[in-house]
């Protein structure tokens, strides 16, 4: 697992390293002990399923989260964009027929929201998770105004395959979200925008003065993120064959909760986009253990609050916390 | 311009951009300009109000609370569902549970030491949660007999002026001695203007700021049963689309998010610009799903307007 050199390998550094892990095999034994049915092929490929658009939303979300921001634009930013792509492929609302060139069109409209984000969180130095919630709401504003309220069905088959296709017996969705991540991955571990997001997030000032393009890194790793939201919500509109507002629900609070529990630190520079796969993994295997055991499926979203609460206290270096705001 | 006449003009153009704001749509409709319109436009403001009150004392220590609609919610369903059987009490316990919330939400960010947005978003899934289980996941209907008996204090009339806006000035005088008048209120500006200065003069700061964040639990569960009272339902999601407004409403009224800067009575003008957008919007045929587009970039514009530079080393 990828992590900054650590100055001091203390037991607690190396718990904190492999805890996610440990609590996700941990989560699997309990799980398959109380029901064996979690543990079965069919169970297996309905969670990756679940988990294909959590792993593209974390994968933006995560580069933004290592650099000590915060992005609450996510349900915006995927709604906005599901309901673009399903008004742009055969649909019951319009006559655009792209096709699956719908798919990169809602994408750059990710990229350009995140654009906006950054453009407007850097240039005019508001904090970005107030920067993020009002473009998001923003976003959430202009997907309902589109639609006016409506739902839109959507009628091309070739667009529903990027989710309910299956190759090699898992769903496509599953092979997109891995694509997703290989290349997050690659951009973390082989460009130099990824070793600059950690400098950024472990010490801004300390960055600046080595040089580092701080803005225009911030400003490109929002706009990143647009594009992987973008992706998100395309696979949203073409898993529910169609594009509303309301698609989005709950996702932000899905995401931020995985990279979290994953182990990446607010405060900036430790963590990784692997982290989030695992945090991911530790949200929907809950999930599903919860609707397995019989749970109200209203609980989840307390057990992901007090998931978040319990990681985040965990993960904290404070001693680089001097005043918490 | 000298620094006391900035200082005045970010005091004063609230009031002047409203004032514009007011004239704008009372020349499209000049029935908007009747005393019994704008005792109507103020009651129907002043839930947003009373959620965003709470709230500035939280911004204006620097930190935010993103559990206010969820605590509203909570606290329509608690009244709802328990009218019936505790009657008069119920009140107080609604109220009590959003000032739980706010303990929760502020434990968490002080002792746990992590930051207050993060800190209210996690428990307002918590309070969330609660709230589908407190109304079993449906929308409670409030028998009106029962509305008659407990809740005419917030939605009747007195001396010819609607209820919500006596609850709402009464709000506003308590909050506004508490912040103006008391150690309190001038503990809550010191800790938004220089933190580390008020920690280092021996001041237990932790418990200001919870008492801050309780406040704005308590406050946006009042909210929540005036709302509920209002439209004689409780539901899980009754609150859902009042965070974005509120927050507008706050910094829009001139409370800085960098914090030290703000009052309650800024507040009150800031949630009357938001209505009187809004009813502006709907004049010019603005529909109301793109309503939310303007707030967002109210919200951020006025954010950008508001801050204070000189305190931010690092923007994150």
């Amino acid at each position: 697992m990828q992590t900054r050199k650590a100055t001091s390998f203390s037991y607690l550094d190396q718990w904190r390293r492999w805890a996610p892990l440990a609590v996700l095999i941990a989560l699997c034994i309990l799980i398959g002990l109380f029901n064996p049915n979690f543990l079965s092929t069919g169970n297996f490929i309905r969670l990756l399923n679940s988990a294909a658009i959590p792993v593209v939303l974390c994968m933006g979300a995560t580069f933004i989260i290592l650099m000590g921001s915060i992005d609450l634009s996510v349900e915006g930013i995927v709604a906005l964009t599901a309901v673009i792509a399903s008004l742009l492929v055969a649909n019951d609302i319009t006559a655009y027929k792209l096709g699956l060139f719908a798919v990169p069109v809602a994408m750059a409209i990710g990229g350009l929201m995140g654009l906006v984000n950054g453009v407007v969180h850097v240039k005019l130095k508001t904090p970005s998770f107030m920067t993020t919630l009002g473009i998001g709401f923003a976003g959430l504003g202009i997907a309902t105004a589109i639609l006016g309220g409506l739902t839109v069905r959507i009628a091309d088959p070739t667009f529903r395959y990027l989710s309910l296709g299956r190759v090699f017996g898992i769903p496509m969705a599953v092979w997109i979200a891995l694509a997703a991540f290989l290349v997050a991955l690659t951009i973390q571990q082989r460009t130099r925008i990824g070793a600059w997001i950690y400098a950024i997030g472990t010490d801004e000032v300390t960055a600046r003065f080595a040089g580092i393009p701080v803005e225009k890194t911030r400003i490109l790793v929002f706009a990143l993120a647009g594009l992987f939201y973008g992706l998100g919500g395309v696979l949203a509109a073409a898993q529910f064959g169609q594009g509303h507002a309301l698609i989005a629900q709950g996702r932000l609070f899905t995401t931020i909760t995985a990279v979290v529990v994953g182990g990446t630190a607010l405060s900036g520079g430790v963590g990784s986009v692997v982290n989030s796969i695992i945090g991911v993994f530790i949200v929907v295997v809950l999930a599903n253990g919860m609707v397995l055991m019989g749970i109200e499926p209203y609980v989840q979203q307390g057990v992901q609050g007090l998931l978040i609460i319990a990681a985040v206290a965990l993960a904290l270096d404070r001693s680089r916390l001097s005043v918490v705001k | 311009m000298s620094k006391e006449w900035k200082e005045r003009l970010h005091t004063y153009l609230p009031i002047v951009f409203l004032i514009v704001l007011v004239l704008l749509v009372g020349t499209y409709d000049p029935s908007f300009f009747s005393v019994g319109n704008f005792l109507t436009v103020t009651a129907d403001t002043m839930t947003l109000f009373l959620m965003a009150s709470g709230v500035t004392l939280v911004i204006m220590i620097g930190g935010i609370d993103l559990s206010i609609q969820a605590v509203a919610s909570m606290a329509s369903c608690i009244l709802a569902a328990y009218l019936g059987r505790f009657g008069m009490w119920t009140i107080p316990l609604a109220v009590l549970g959003g000032a739980v919330a706010g303990l929760a939400g502020s434990l968490v960010s002080t002792r746990l030491r992590i930051p207050s947005f993060i800190a209210t978003l996690a428990v307002s899934g918590v309070v969330l949660s609660a709230g589908y289980w407190f109304s079993d996941t449906r929308s409670i209907n409030i028998p009106p007999d029962l509305s008659a008996s407990y809740l005419s204090w917030a939605v009747g009339d007195t001396l010819g002026i609607p209820n919500e806006i006596w609850v709402g000035v009464v709000a506003m005088v308590v909050l506004s001695v508490l912040l103006q008048l008391t150690p309190f209120g001038r503990l809550i500006r010191g800790i938004g203007a220089q933190e580390q200065a008020v920690i280092a003069s021996g001041i237990n700061v932790d418990r200001i700021k919870i008492a801050a964040y309780v406040l704005s639990g308590t406050m946006a569960a009042l909210a929540g049963v005036v709302m509920a009272a209002r439209l004689g339902s409780g539901s899980p999601t009754l609150a859902n689309e009042f965070l974005l407004p509120a927050i507008a409403a706050i910094i829009v009224g001139g409370t800085a998010i960098t914090g030290g800067v703000g009052s309650v009575w800024r507040t009150f003008v800031g949630a009357l610009i938001v209505q009187v957008v809004r009813i502006g919007m709907t004049f010019m045929g603005v529909s109301v799903f793109a309503q939310q587009i303007v707030f967002g970039v109210i919200l951020v514009a006025a954010v950008a307007i508001t801050l204070d530079r000189s305190k931010l080393l690092v923007v994150k």
